[in-house]
């Protein structure tokens, strides 16, 4: 009884051992170790040295920055889709991920071509006087823009978290304060927000690392001084410099106490169990006329300026020039026929569909196994593997395929189905899984958090075995979280960017992201030919996302009104 | 072990939360078919004792059996032991018939006798034709009514019921009162029922155990529980009572004189063991209801002001006073006509209905 109830947890751990500490050990190793034997002066320099604390200053401004208009983007939305209805609601609830669907390198070229010297805005600016000449509006304002691009990025993010977290809530918790005078801000302000607390503060925590470890967005607009940036050139320049290193081990000790904060704030407000709310059904309060009018052209309008590189992307994939003019010129549809109809296109399509299908069935498997371990069945040391379980979140993308490359290409692992240069589908498969493993954990974390577990009582109490309790009741009850988190998983792992670029190295291994990158380096019309190739991935995520939905459409509908 | 009501034995056990002890060696037996109250004040460890029979929990020490057979190794599902939870415990993603053929599911019967046996369980508890609904569609008193058909259409060997009727508004309470001790005369079923509601357990119980701090202070028939309480706690916790402090003064077969701040009370010493020697520290207990306006030869007299008066219906409640202590008397209305504020008189209680107590 006690051994076998330590196998699955032994399971995890070895998974997290071997494909998440180990290559995390090799990189730190290489931190404090260097050809001359143990030494400490790298570490010390990231606090001594100007230009690495220069670097650690931008860094927090930025990941801060865009953590606030995140929120402030969020917030309204998040408790508009929650509880108002209003014309347009369930479209627009879903459009809001549309920003999430595109890697933001992608998006980046879009917004680059479109604020250049000569682009689109330039020209526009120069035709309504409002400028003498062209402007390099992104040379001008760089942080601007990378701040700007994250939190357009990112805010979904926190839209989804307190989208679930507002309604988890029992209605008539607030029912009960409004009943007792509380105004409908003091409402918002005195229940509602402290009881959608941890579901805020761990979408807080998540873009705000999230935006700190970033490296696409300020990488393709050529913005260096910021640590992530500082940590790829570090390691694409040799690989043998340990101040790169030395820059790591600061991103996961700052992602580490962040994670450290949420839990301890998570705990310190113990569990919040919502049990009554079958009794109570939500009524939410329609918006008509002007405040549904307001609602629909707000958000319209902020997904407008989100999906505007990804427009941008749509009219570079669609023409010839761009240049000096506000509409593009030379329409053509060319450069999709050439996206897919080449060797390459076509296998990273398939590639990527394979790798991310891989990487959420394993993330699901992982993220519903630890959440059970943690919150239900408490075992000694279930809270250890959940904290390693978050690590991936403080990990950049190039540090994890770093160290794989380092780890699995020698030694027993050499020709493996794991080594990348033989054949990197498996490893990018799990990294891919790895690296958004955190974002599957939490949810299904919280999903089992705000399910009673006196529902899972009842059904072994009425002789479900423990495995019957999961499958019939545990697993539909939360069945919202993991899809969401499943949904989550499966885009960004179609998107990742680093891992891809590294470990996937011969042309029949390409994931679409490396394909991409591959054809912007190539000269004639290479831009087009990968913002429509970006554009064929965008269709099949919104196809995946549609049919996802569908699938789960009415149930789901059920779940997000809570019973 | 189904079709046939159980009989449970409790022996000892002990269960501890952290520094909190919630359970400190219980012990008690409930008979086959008994409908069995754990009657207590909130945290008196009554839930936790129905978890622990359940298999929710873990007892620390201490023995279970079910007939006879010791059931710690068991886990939840295979005690066949439903419960009605507190708060419904209604899966919110099934139907009402769902939640019903669940436990039948669960123990693999074909289809169409699940069918069978649940609509047969739903229309013995009131809820023809409405299986197809939601938990969330059906009203208070409906979903205890489905929890208690997930429960019964099992024809388990035990029920347990977890302050059943807590979520219900009074005159609900009074129905569904009334529909389980039918279902439990119907079946052939152990219930064991939680409340802190000693009307419910005074009104429904075969026998009930009155617990405390994590210990059981008292087991019996509610009728022997209510007019031969074995300590203060009981005779405090079950209806209404007048307690006084005194000391034994004498005392033969079974009766004992004790000298109280009201006067000297013949009084009957019902508890086992050995009469109190004098001098020693008792209560005298006097129900409401056994004080009286007009007494007969022998009965236990005392001499009190009417302080304030109530009229309840049927009796009228009034509040006495008597050397400074406070009384009360429940008299039938029709004794109470001459009765006024203010009016000092004798008042008596038979000696019969004069309780001493010692606390162990």
């Amino acid at each position: 009884m006690r051994v076998r109830e330590y196998i699955l947890p032994g399971l995890i751990l070895a998974f997290l051992l071997v494909f998440l500490v180990w290559p995390l050990v090799y990189v730190f190793r290489n931190a404090v170790v260097d050809t001359q034997g143990p030494t400490l002066l790298y570490l010390r320099m990231m606090v001594t040295d100007p230009a690495q604390l220069e670097a650690i200053g931008t860094s927090f401004l930025i990941a801060t920055l865009v953590t606030l208009c995140s929120l402030c983007m969020a917030m309204p939305v998040a408790w508009l889709i929650a509880r108002r209805s209003f014309r347009g609601r369930s479209i627009l609830s879903w459009a809001i991920l549309i920003p999430m669907i595109l890697p933001p390198f992608v998006g980046a070229v879009g917004v680059k071509i479109l604020f250049a010297r000569f682009g689109a805005f330039s020209t526009l600016m120069m035709w309504l006087g409002i400028t003498d000449g062209p402007v390099d509006w992104l040379g001008a304002y760089p942080l601007g823009g990378v701040v700007i691009m994250e939190s357009l990025h990112l805010f979904p993010v926190l839209y989804l978290n307190l989208v679930a977290a507002f309604s988890n809530i029992d209605p008539s918790l607030e029912d009960a304060a409004a009943n007792l005078g509380c105004s409908p801000w003091g409402v918002f302000r005195r229940v509602a927000m402290p009881l959608a607390g941890p579901g805020l503060f761990a979408g807080t925590i998540l873009v705000f690392i999230w935006s700190f470890t970033e490296l696409g967005t300020p990488l393709v607009f050529g913005f260096r001084r910021i640590l992530p940036v500082m940590v790829y050139d570090k390691v694409s320049e040799a690989g043998t410099n340990p101040l790169g290193y030395a820059q790591v081990v600061l991103l996961l000790l700052v992602a580490g106490v962040g994670f450290w904060m949420s839990k301890r704030m998570a705990k310190s407000r113990g569990g919040v169990a919502t049990l009554g709310r079958m009794s109570v059904t939500r009524q939410e309060a329609p918006l008509t006329g002007f405040g549904a009018l307001l609602a629909q052209v707000g958000i319209g309008m902020l997904l407008l300026a989100a999906i505007l590189p990804h427009i941008s992307v749509v009219l570079v994939s669609i023409s010839r020039t761009w240049l000096s003019s506000v509409i593009p010129q030379g329409l053509t549809l060319e450069f999709y026929a050439r996206a897919i109809g080449s060797e390459l296109t076509r296998t990273a399509l398939s590639n990527s569909l394979l790798l991310a299908v891989g990487a959420t069935v394993l993330d699901v498997i992982i993220g519903f196994a630890l959440a059970w371990l943690c919150v239900r069945k408490r075992i000694i040391g279930s809270d250890w593997l959940d904290t390693l379980s978050m690590v991936p979140l403080a990990v950049p993308g190039i540090v994890i395929a770093f160290g794989y490359l380092g780890c699995f290409t020698g030694g027993w692992f050499k020709d493996s189905l794991l080594d990348p240069r033989f054949n990197p589908m498996v490893i990018l498969a799990i990294s891919y899984a790895i690296r958004r493993m955190p974002y599957m954990v939490r949810a299904a974390h919280a999903g089992m958090e705000q399910t009673s577990r006196v529902y899972e009582e009842a059904a072994s109490n009425l002789g479900a075995t423990p495995f019957r309790v999961i499958r019939r009741i545990t697993l539909p009850l939360i069945a919202a979280n993991l899809l969401a988190g499943g949904i989550l998983c499966f885009a960004f792992s179609m998107l990742e960017v680093s891992d891809s670029l590294i470990l996937a190295q011969r042309e029949n291994f390409y994931p679409i992201t490396k394909a991409i990158y591959v054809l912007m380096e190539q000269l004639e019309n290479g831009t087009n030919v990968a913002a429509a190739l970006g554009v064929w991935a965008m269709a099949l995520l919104a196809a995946a996302m549609l049919w996802a939905s569908s699938l789960l459409g009415k149930r789901m509908g059920q779940m997000f009104r809570a019973g | 072990m189904s079709g046939k009501a159980a009989s449970i034995e409790v022996r000892g056990v002990s269960k501890r939360f952290g520094a909190v002890v919630a359970l400190d060696n219980v012990t008690f037996d409930v008979h086959a078919g008994e409908l069995f109250f754990l009657l207590g004040p909130s945290g008196c460890g009554k839930t936790t004792m129905l978890r622990i029979l359940a298999g929710l929990e873990n007892p620390d020490s201490g023995k279970i059996c079910f007939n006879g057979t010791d059931i710690a190794a068991l886990p939840p599902h295979r005690r066949g032991a439903p419960m009605v939870f507190q708060n419904y415990a209604l899966w919110p993603h099934l139907s009402v018939s769902e939640n019903v053929a669940f436990g039948l599911v669960e123990r693999r019967l074909p289809g169409a006798e699940v069918a069978v046996r649940t609509r047969e369980a739903l229309r013995r508890v009131g809820l023809d034709g409405l299986g197809g609904r939601m938990p969330g569609q059906l009203s208070g008193g409906q979903q205890q009514r489905v929890v208690l058909a997930r429960a019964l259409v099992l024809n388990p060997a035990i029920v347990l019921l977890d302050e059943p009727l807590s979520n219900l508004d009074a005159k609900l309470r009074g129905e569904m009162r009334e529909e389980i001790e039918k279902l439990h005369r119907e079946t052939d079923i152990t219930f064991v029922y939680v409340t802190h509601d000693q009307t419910e357990a005074l009104s429904l119980a075969d026998r009930m155990a009155v617990m405390q701090g994590g210990r059981i202070r008292a087991v019996g028939a509610p009728l022997e529980l209510y007019h031969r309480p074995p300590n203060t706690f009981c005779a405090d916790f079950l209806g209404e009572s007048n307690l006084l402090q005194g000391i034994i003064a004498g005392g033969t077969g079974g009766m004992v004189s004790v000298k109280t701040g009201v006067g000297t009370f013949q009084a009957v010493f019902p508890a086992a063991g050995s009469q109190p020697a004098v001098g020693c520290a008792v209560n005298c207990l006097i129900r409401p209801e056994s004080l009286r306006c007009t007494g007969r030869e022998g009965a236990n007299r005392i001499s009190a002001t009417v302080r304030s008066m109530r009229l309840n219906g049927a009796t009228t409640t009034v509040d006495l006073e008597c050397n400074g202590l406070p009384l009360k008397a429940v008299l039938l209305s029709q004794y109470a006509m001459d009765i006024k504020p203010g009016v000092q008189g004798d008042w008596y209680a038979d000696q019969s209905n004069t309780i001493c107590i010692v606390e162990e």
